[in-house]
C-alpha cells in the first residue's frame, strides 16, 4: 500500500494504483475522455492532467501515472485548468458540434466538460472533418466527424471483445478510427464500442431520434436472454422501452453486454406481441376477454383435478422465480399432477440428474467469479462463447490479461480457439463422454487422482475399458493428446470446467455433467476457489427453474413423455407457459401432431408462436421489462428484475395469470410477486432467509452445500454412417431460445437458420457460401442456405437452432448427432 | 469477414508461397508485424491484399490491425507500384535550388502526379522531403540510383534512359 495527498486529502491505496484510481478512492473527481476502468491505460486524452509536488515543471496524465509513497498531487489549480481548456478546444476545433441532432448530448463526456469548462469560445479556427457516416449496418452508427480518438472502441473491441473490428488508420490529422479497408463495420455487433464511446461518434441506431437521454426513466434490471444474469438498465418513456443504457458499475461485467443484451430489447415493443387473449373457436383463434379466457382454462383444470394424470404443464425457464414458484404450486400442489417440465425435458438434465447425483445438488459449484481465478479452463465446446457472450468476454479477459492456460474440447472450432495459446482438440462429434471418462482414466493412470474420493474403486471398476489408446478411435484423438490434456488439468494449481447446456446440446445431458464432475473431483478441483464445474443453463431463469423443481419429481412425465402421452391421448389438458416446443423440442413432425392431438392447450406467451397457434386458449404474457421479481442466473445468483413500463395491451404477467387461476382452483392467492419470494424463502432451502429488499443491486449468491461422488457413467462411441454427414447443433451467436426471433437486432444480424459445411465437403459437395441446400436425416429434411468456413471439420455440418421456418428440430431427433445427407437444393 | 470493394482485388490470381516463405521465416519472432509486412512489400513491390488476409490469420492478428499498420507507415503501399520509383527531394536545400521545376517538368515528361503510378507500372513518382544529400541539390533517385545537381534537360536524359530499361 502506498499513502499520497491528494488535494489536501490523505489516501491509502494498491501498490498497483495510479493518481486517478487514488483520487477516485476518496472521492476527488479527475475528468477523464480516454480513459476506462474496465481497459489497459491509455493516456491519450490529456483530460486528466494533474500537478504532482515532486514532479514539478510540467503536468502529469493521470491515469497512466502509478502512485508512489508520499506524492502530493493537485486535480484543480488555475494551470490545470488551462490545460484542459486548450484540450477541449483543440478537440472542438474539428468536431462538428452538433450537439442538437446528436442522440449522445446530455450523455456526451465532451459535452458535458465543455459545459463545465465554460468554452464557450475557441482560439483556433479549422475545417471540420468531412468524414462519410457509416450507416451501413442497422445497429451501429458510425460519425467519425464526432470522434475524438479516445481509441476506446478500438480498445473494447480487442481487450475485451477480442473481435479487432477496429483500429486507427493513417497518421497525423489525417487519422481517424476505422475498420478493416476502412469498409463498413463487419463484426459481432455486441455494441460494447458504442457503449464506451464518450461522445456520439458510436450510436446505436435503434435508438436514433427515440428520445434524449434525460428524458428517459432509467430502470435497473437483469437480461432475460442467456443464464449469465448480466445486469442492464433499461431506458424507457411513454411505455416503451427504447434503449438499454450502460452503467459501467452494473454487475460483475461492469455493464458489458452481448448483441442480444445490447440490441435485442426490442421484442418487448414488438409490433407482433399478442395484444388480448385469443379463444379457438370455430377453429380459429379469435379474440376473447380475460373472463372468458380465464374461465375456459380454470374450468378445464379443475376438472382436470378428479384426473391430475391426465393434466400435464410445460413452462419456460424464462419466466421469473415468483411464477415458476407458483406454476409449481398450482400444478404439482393444486391440481396434483407431477407431469410438469421444462426445456424438453434433456435441457436442464446436467443439473437435475448430472449435478445432483455428482454434487449431491442441482447446481454448478463453481460461480462466474471463478473464471478469471482459474489457472486453466477447460471448455466443452467452443459454443460457450456462442450460448454464454459475458462469459465469453471473461474467459477472453482471463486468457488475454492473466495468461490463463485455454483447453477447449469440441466438435469445431470457433472464436474461443483463436484466442493467444488456446490449444483446441476437435473431437469427432458425441464423443464427449467418453473423452471425459478416458481423461479420468489417464488421470488415475499417471497416479495424480485424489485418493479418498467417494466411488473412486467404482469408477476404477467402470473405467476399466476407457484407456487413452481406445478412446483415441473414439474420439478422433491421439492417446498422446489425451495424456497431455489430463496431465496438465491435474497438475493445474486451479482448473475450471465449463459446460454449456441448452435445447440445442441434447448431448450435454447427465451423462457428460457426472463425467466432467468425475474429473473435476478425481483431481481435487472441488470446493477450492476458481475450480470445479461451471454448468452454464441456457435460459434466464434455468438455475431458477432448476431449484423450484420445475421438472418430474416422482411418477411425473417428462417433457417428451408428455409430448407423447398427448399423442396417445393419455395426456389430455396441457398448459404451456412460454415454451415453444414446435421449434425447440426434437422432431418438430411429432410434436406438432401430439399437440394437435391433445383436448385442450392453453399457451401464455408473448407471441402467437408455432406452439400457440396450436392452442386452444392463448393468454397474453408480459415480458421482463413488464414486471418485478427475480431471475437465478448461472453461478447460483439470484437477482432483482424491476418492472420498467406497465404491461403492454392486455398482457398479464404470468404471476397475475397463475395468481388468478390457483385461487379460482382454490389454492389460495399472493397479495404480490414479492408475497411469493417471501414464500419462497421460507420453503426453498438454498433461499431461505433471502428477502428480495436485501437482494440490493448485487443479488445474492445461494450457497450451495457440495457431497461430491465419482459416478460411472457410460461414454459410447456413437455409430457412423458412410457417405452422411455428422449434424450437431447449437447456438448462433445472435440468438437465445427462440425469443430472439422477436429482436429486430438479433434479426437484422442474423435473420435465419443456416448449415455450416467446412470448404473440403462444400467442394465435394459443389456447395458455395449462400447456396439453398435440403439437409435430410431420417426424420425429415429442411432447407437452408449453406455457410462454408474453417470453423467445422470435415463431415461435420453445424446448425442453430432457433428459427421456425426450416426450423432443425424438423431433421433431429434428440440424439447428440443426427446423420444427414447434404445437397444443393 | 470484410468487405473490400471488387475491383481493389486483382483479378489475377496472387501466388501466396512467397507470402507464406516469408511468415515461416519470423513465425516466432515477438513483434514479427513488421518484418513479415516489409518482407512482403520487398517481395511483391507492393502488399496485396490476400496477403493481408494469409499475414492476419497465420499470425492471429486482426486484419484491422494489419491495415492500421500499413497506413500509418509511408513506407507500405496497397497498390501496385512502378518498376522505377522516382523520387524528387522538395526539402529546403533542393528547394532553393528549384526543386518544383524539376518536379514539374517530371509531371510533363511521365504525365503522372504526386504519388502517381503509370498505367503500364513502368513508374511511380513522389515528391519526398530530404533525401539526405544536400550538397548534390537539386536531387533525383531511380529506385536505387542517385541523379545529383539536377537540370531540367536531365530529367529528359532520365525518362529516356528509364523508357530503354527492361519491366
Amino acid at each position: 500500500m502506498v499513502n499520497l495527498t491528494i488535494d489536501d486529502k490523505q489516501v491509502t491505496v494498491p501498490r498497483d494504483a495510479t493518481i486517478y484510481d487514488a483520487a477516485k478512492a476518496c472521492g476527488v473527481k479527475i475528468p477523464i475522455l480516454c480513459h476506462d476502468k474496465k481497459l489497459h491505460p491509455f493516456g491519450g486524452c490529456r483530460m486528466c492532467l494533474v500537478e504532482v509536488e515532486q514532479m514539478k515543471g510540467r503536468l502529469i496524465p493521470s491515469c497512466t501515472t502509478p502512485a508512489t509513497e508520499g506524492m502530493i498531487v493537485k486535480t484543480m489549480t488555475d494551470e490545470i485548468v488551462k490545460a484542459r481548456k486548450l484540450v477541449l478546444e483543440l478537440l472542438l476545433l474539428k468536431h462538428p458540434i452538433d450537439c442538437p441532432v446528436c442522440d449522445a448530448a446530455g450523455d456526451c463526456d465532451l459535452q458535458n466538460l465543455t459545459y463545465e469548462y465554460k468554452v464557450n469560445s475557441n482560439r483556433f479556427t479549422d475545417e471540420k472533418f468531412n468524414h462519410a457516416i457509416d450507416y451501413d449496418n442497422p445497429l451501429i452508427e458510425r460519425d467519425m466527424n464526432r470522434c475524438i480518438h479516445c481509441g476506446k472502441c478500438a480498445r473494447i473491441c480487442d481487450e475485451i471483445v477480442a473481435f479487432g473490428a477496429y483500429t486507427f488508420i493513417n497518421r497525423g490529422i489525417e487519422a481517424k478510427m476505422g475498420t478493416e479497408f476502412d469498409g463498413p463495420l463487419n463484426c459481432e455487433f455486441c455494441g460494447s464500442c458504442v457503449s464506451v464511446c464518450p461522445v456520439g461518434a458510436l450510436n446505436s441506431r435503434p435508438f436514433k431520434f427515440k428520445a434524449r437521454w434525460w428524458a428517459l426513466t432509467k430502470t435497473k434490471s437483469v437480461c432475460s436472454y442467456c443464464g449469465t444474469g448480466c445486469q442492464l438498465t433499461l431506458g424507457s418513456k411513454d411505455g416503451k422501452v427504447l434503449t438499454t443504457i450502460y452503467d459501467e458499475n452494473q454487475g460483475f461485467h461492469n455493464g458489458q453486454l452481448c448483441t442480444r443484451g445490447r440490441f435485442g430489447y426490442q421484442f418487448i415493443n414488438s409490433d407482433k406481441r399478442l395484444t388480448s387473449p385469443l379463444i379457438r373457436k370455430n377453429g380459429k383463434l379469435q379474440p376473447a376477454s380475460w373472463e372468458e379466457a380465464l374461465e375456459m382454462v380454470t374450468s378445464r383444470l379443475r376438472a382436470g383435478k378428479s384426473d391430475p394424470a391426465s393434466v400435464a404443464a410445460l413452462a419456460t425457464a424464462r419466466l421469473t422465480n415468483e411464477e415458476l414458484f407458483l406454476f409449481e404450486k398450482l400444478f404439482r400442489g393444486t391440481v396434483g399432477t407431477d407431469n410438469i417440465d421444462h426445456s424438453a425435458g434433456f435441457a436442464h438434465e446436467a443439473l437435475t440428474v448430472g449435478a445432483k447425483a455428482s454434487f449431491g445438488v442441482a447446481a454448478s459449484p463453481s460461480v462466474i467469479a471463478d473464471v478469471q481465478k482459474a489457472n486453466l479452463l477447460l471448455v466443452v465446446k467452443t459454443d460457450a462463447y456462442e450460448t454464454h457472450p459475458v462469459i465469453g468476454f471473461e474467459i477472453n479477459l482471463g486468457v488475454k490479461r492473466k495468461g490463463i492456460d485455454l483447453r477447449i474440447v469440441s466438435d469445431k472450432k470457433g472464436k474461443l480457439s483463436r484466442l493467444p495459446g488456446a490449444k483446441t482438440l476437435v473431437h469427432t462429434p458425441g464423443a464427449e463422454t467418453a473423452l471425459f471418462n478416458a481423461l479420468c482414466r489417464s488421470v488415475i493412470d499417471q497416479g495424480l487422482a485424489v485418493e479418498d474420493a467417494a466411488g473412486l474403486a467404482e469408477l476404477k471398476k467402470a473405467l476399466t475399458d476407457a484407456t487413452p489408446e481406445k478412446a483415441a478411435a473414439v474420439c478422433g484423438l491421439s492417446a498422446a493428446e489425451i495424456t497431455a490434456l489430463a496431465k496438465d488439468f491435474a497438475s493445474a494449481e486451479k482448473a475450471l470446467i465449463i459446460l454449456p447446456i441448452g435445447l440445442g446440446y441434447p448431448g450435454h445431458g447427465s451423462a457428460l455433467a457426472s463425467a466432467a464432475a468425475n474429473l473435476a473431483i478425481l483431481t481435487g478441483k472441488i470446493g477450492k476457489e476458481g475450480c470445479g464445474l461451471l454448468i452454464m443453463g441456457e435460459k434466464n431463469n434455468s438455475q431458477g427453474a432448476v431449484d423450484l423443481g420445475i421438472y418430474p419429481k416422482s411418477t411425473g412425465l417428462s417433457a417428451q413423455a408428455i409430448i407423447e402421452a398427448c399423442a396417445l391421448g393419455n395426456v389430455k389438458t396441457l398448459f404451456v407457459a412460454g415454451e415453444n416446443p414446435v421449434v425447440s423440442y426434437p422432431n418438430r413432425a411429432k410434436v406438432e401432431k401430439a399437440l394437435d392431438q391433445v383436448e385442450f392447450m392453453v399457451v401464455s406467451d408473448l407471441f402467437l408462436t408455432e406452439t400457440a397457434q396450436l392452442a386452444d386458449v392463448v393468454l397474453p404474457a408480459c415480458s421482463f421489462a413488464e414486471k418485478s421479481g427475480t431471475f437465478t442466473s448461472l453461478g447460483r445468483r439470484v437477482q432483482m428484475v424491476r418492472q420498467a413500463i406497465k404491461p403492454l395491451a392486455l398482457a398479464k404477467s404470468d404471476f397475475e395469470i397463475l395468481n388468478a387461476i390457483n385461487s379460482a382452483l382454490g389454492g389460495g392467492s399472493f397479495a404480490n410477486q414479492g408475497a411469493v419470494f417471501a414464500e419462497i424463502a421460507a420453503s426453498v432451502p438454498a433461499y431461505q432467509g433471502l428477502t428480495q429488499a436485501g437482494l440490493g443491486d448485487e443479488g445474492a449468491v445461494l450457497p450451495v452445500a457440495i457431497a461430491a461422488k465419482l459416478v460411472p457413467v457410460a461414454g459410447e462411441a456413437q455409430p457412423t454412417f458412410a457417405g452422411k454427414l455428422a449434424l450437431v447443433t447449437g447456438s448462433a451467436l445472435y440468438h437465445n431460445g427462440t425469443m430472439s426471433r422477436f429482436g429486430e437486432g438479433p434479426m437484422y444480424v442474423c435473420p435465419d437458420g443456416y448449415a455450416e459445411l467446412c470448404v473440403a465437403d462444400a467442394a465435394l459437395l459443389k456447395i458455395a457460401e449462400g447456396d439453398l441446400v435440403t439437409v435430410t436425416s431420417g426424420a425429415g429434411s429442411v432447407s437452408l442456405a449453406a455457410k462454408v468456413g474453417k470453423r467445422v471439420p470435415q463431415g461435420v455440418v453445424f446448425a442453430p437452432y432457433h428459427f421456425g421456418e426450416g426450423s432443425i428440430n424438423t431433421i433431429t431427433d434428440g440424439s447428440a448427432v443426427t446423420w444427414v445427407t447434404v445437397g444443393k437444393k | 469477414m470484410s468487405s473490400a470493394p471488387a475491383e481493389e482485388i486483382p483479378a489475377e490470381e496472387i501466388d501466396l508461397s512467397e507470402a507464406n516463405h516469408i511468415i515461416d521465416k519470423y513465425l516466432t519472432l515477438p513483434g514479427n508485424l513488421m518484418p513479415v509486412l516489409q518482407g512482403i512489400q520487398d517481395s511483391y513491390g507492393f502488399v496485396p491484399r490476400p496477403t493481408i488476409d494469409l499475414v492476419a490469420e497465420r499470425l492471429n492478428v486482426y486484419p484491422s490491425q494489419i491495415y492500421g499498420v500499413l497506413t500509418f507507415y509511408s513506407q507500405f503501399h496497397m497498390k501496385p507500384r512502378g518498376r522505377y520509383i522516382i523520387r524528387v527531394c522538395v526539402g529546403t536545400a533542393c528547394h532553393v535550388q528549384g526543386a518544383e521545376r524539376i518536379v514539374d517538368t517530371f509531371f510533363g515528361r511521365l504525365g503522372i502526379g504526386h504519388a502517381e503510378t503509370s498505367a503500364d507500372l513502368r513508374y511511380t513518382f513522389e515528391k519526398v522531403a530530404c533525401l539526405g544529400a544536400c550538397g548534390m541539390a537539386p536531387l533525383a533517385m531511380v529506385n536505387d540510383d542517385t541523379f545529383g545537381k539536377m537540370t531540367v534537360q536531365k530529367v529528359d536524359e532520365i525518362v529516356e534512359t528509364y523508357n530503354q530499361r527492361p519491366m
